[in-house]
């Protein structure tokens, strides 16, 4: 538990002193929902936003974690400090959960930033077919399964030459099931369909499944990846 | 060889291998080096030099073979081992963004020390860097990142101190420096150093090491080396280029 504390303690005073990841990744979303207000400037007002709004969010979500991941192994890796952590007697495991839920706590702080200005943006004045207290769960379920399974391929990517192509190459396809089950319960919220409800648990509960297969298999793979 | 003789030596290294693709980077290679020896390792660049050093202080796996250093397997007992073993490197392995300070604070955690801040207030005295403790690493020359990488890989206590060419890049005053930390603790711990530098190699070592292609050359005893027949077997070696 010290371990584990002291590496993620590290993580964020060197971020909240550096602020690198947030700001690229605060920035390049905010960008992201530039483009998408202008992509869909010209679609019409009988264009009905509310039934792809979660798509465009969670593409926003995926994209941004991807820069925020690439650099949170960079630079333990640039300064060979990567090597400093494996020399210390510490579980492997251990420093992937530091690094994870590092990566978390800043998926989260710019889903924070993100999220009322894509409301802002795209969603003021609609009505959402759901209550807003069921919007935050696919939110969790994904972003856990984002800093999770991103920290492992990004470990995984850090160490081959063009990293910054390889970690999207592995990431989304590897994503795809926690991504699907995301806006499914995301749009189940905001458009309420019929049935809104199960479909709204139905989904939830894969992601949350993909996430404990997914981070049990990356807590047992972690030794053998970090150390190739 | 009996258990009391086990116990007696640092290293233990038996048929040792690693390959990287078709590349041999180590290729059978066996010596024994007794407590509190310094080996210097010569050779040229490719030569596994830097393979060896990161096997035996399990930051990779060999493919055959088996090491051991202080008695512990560096596969089997990597954990345990990695509380005895200090490593210091051309490369810092400091995080520039932290201080002094908070870099040795950082390690002290990983390492579970009692105490921390009694030694990292004793090392930052040692290597002369307390009045800089609150100052980013990346503040600081190639001469002070080093003595704070020596600070970090003595802040356990290690019983061995791997050295990977620990000179270079250093200007002649922090050669010096550098020289006499080592000095300072060079009665409490084993050391294994790569170094490029024949001289500087020779004058600090007890046993000295040449590799090349992956194969010890050359394995003796300080006392016994003749310095003629060593420049003229590294010189050869350095010919030999990679494995």
């Amino acid at each position: 538990m010290r371990q584990f504390r002291a590496i993620l303690k590290k993580d964020i005073v060197m971020e909240l002193r550096t602020k690198e990841m947030l700001t690229s990744m605060g920035l390049y979303a905010v960008l992201v929902l530039v483009v998408y207000e202008i992509a869909l400037s010209q679609a019409g007002s009988s264009f009905d936003i509310l039934r792809i709004a979660a798509g465009l969010l969670w593409l926003a979500i995926i994209f941004t974690s991807l820069l925020g991941l690439n650099r949170s192994l960079v630079h333990e890796k640039d300064q060979g400090c990567l090597d400093a952590l494996l020399l210390a007697p510490v579980d492997r495991p251990v420093i992937f959960f530091g690094k994870a839920i590092g990566n978390l706590i800043f998926l989260s702080v710019v889903e924070v930033i993100v999220l009322p200005l894509f409301y802002f943006f795209f969603l003021a004045g609609k009505p959402l077919g759901g209550p807003l207290w069921m919007l935050p769960l696919p939110l969790i379920v994904g972003s856990i399964g984002i800093a999770g399974v991103g920290t492992l391929l990004a470990t995984m990517s850090v160490n081959t030459t063009g990293k910054d192509l390889i970690l999207p190459v592995l990431f989304i396809p590897v994503m795809f099931p926690l991504l699907y089950a995301s806006v499914a319960a995301t749009s189940a919220v905001l458009i309420g369909d019929a049935g809104y409800v199960q479909v709204f648990w139905q989904a939830v509960t894969l992601g949350a499944g993909y996430d404990a297969i997914m981070i049990l298999a990356a807590y047992g793979l972690y030794e053998f990846i970090i150390g190739a | 060889m009996t258990d009391t003789q086990a116990t007696d030596l640092a290293l233990e290294v038996r048929d040792l291998s690693r390959t990287f693709g078709a590349r041999k980077a180590l290729d059978g290679v066996s010596f024994e080096l007794p407590r509190g020896a310094f080996l210097s390792i010569f050779g040229p660049n490719g030569a596994g030099k830097t393979t060896m050093l990161k096997v035996l202080s399990t930051l990779t796996s060999p493919a055959k073979g088996t090491a051991k250093v202080m008695g512990l397997d560096v596969v089997a007992d990597a954990v345990e081992l990695r509380e005895r073993i200090g490593f210091i490197s051309h490369n810092p392995l400091l995080y520039p963004d932290l201080t002094a300070e908070e870099n040795l604070q950082f390690f002290a955690e990983l390492y579970c020390l009692d105490e921390p801040e009694k030694r990292i207030k004793e090392l930052l005295q040692a290597v002369e860097l307390d009045h800089r403790r609150l100052d980013a690493v990346r503040t600081f020359s190639r001469g002070m990142t080093q003595r704070l990488s020596i600070a970090r890989s003595l802040l356990h206590k290690p019983d061995v101190i791997f050295l990977d060419e620990p000179y270079s890049g250093l200007d002649p005053h922090a050669m010096d420096i550098l020289d006499s930390l080592i000095a300072q603790v060079r009665d409490q711990h084993t050391f294994v150093m790569i170094s490029h530098d024949l001289q500087k190699g020779l004058e600090l070592c007890s046993h000295a090491l040449i590799l090349a292609k992956g194969k010890v050359v050359l394995f003796e005893e300080k006392e016994d080396i003749d310095p003629d027949v060593f420049a003229d077997t590294y010189r050869r070696t350095v010919g030999m280029g990679v494995s």
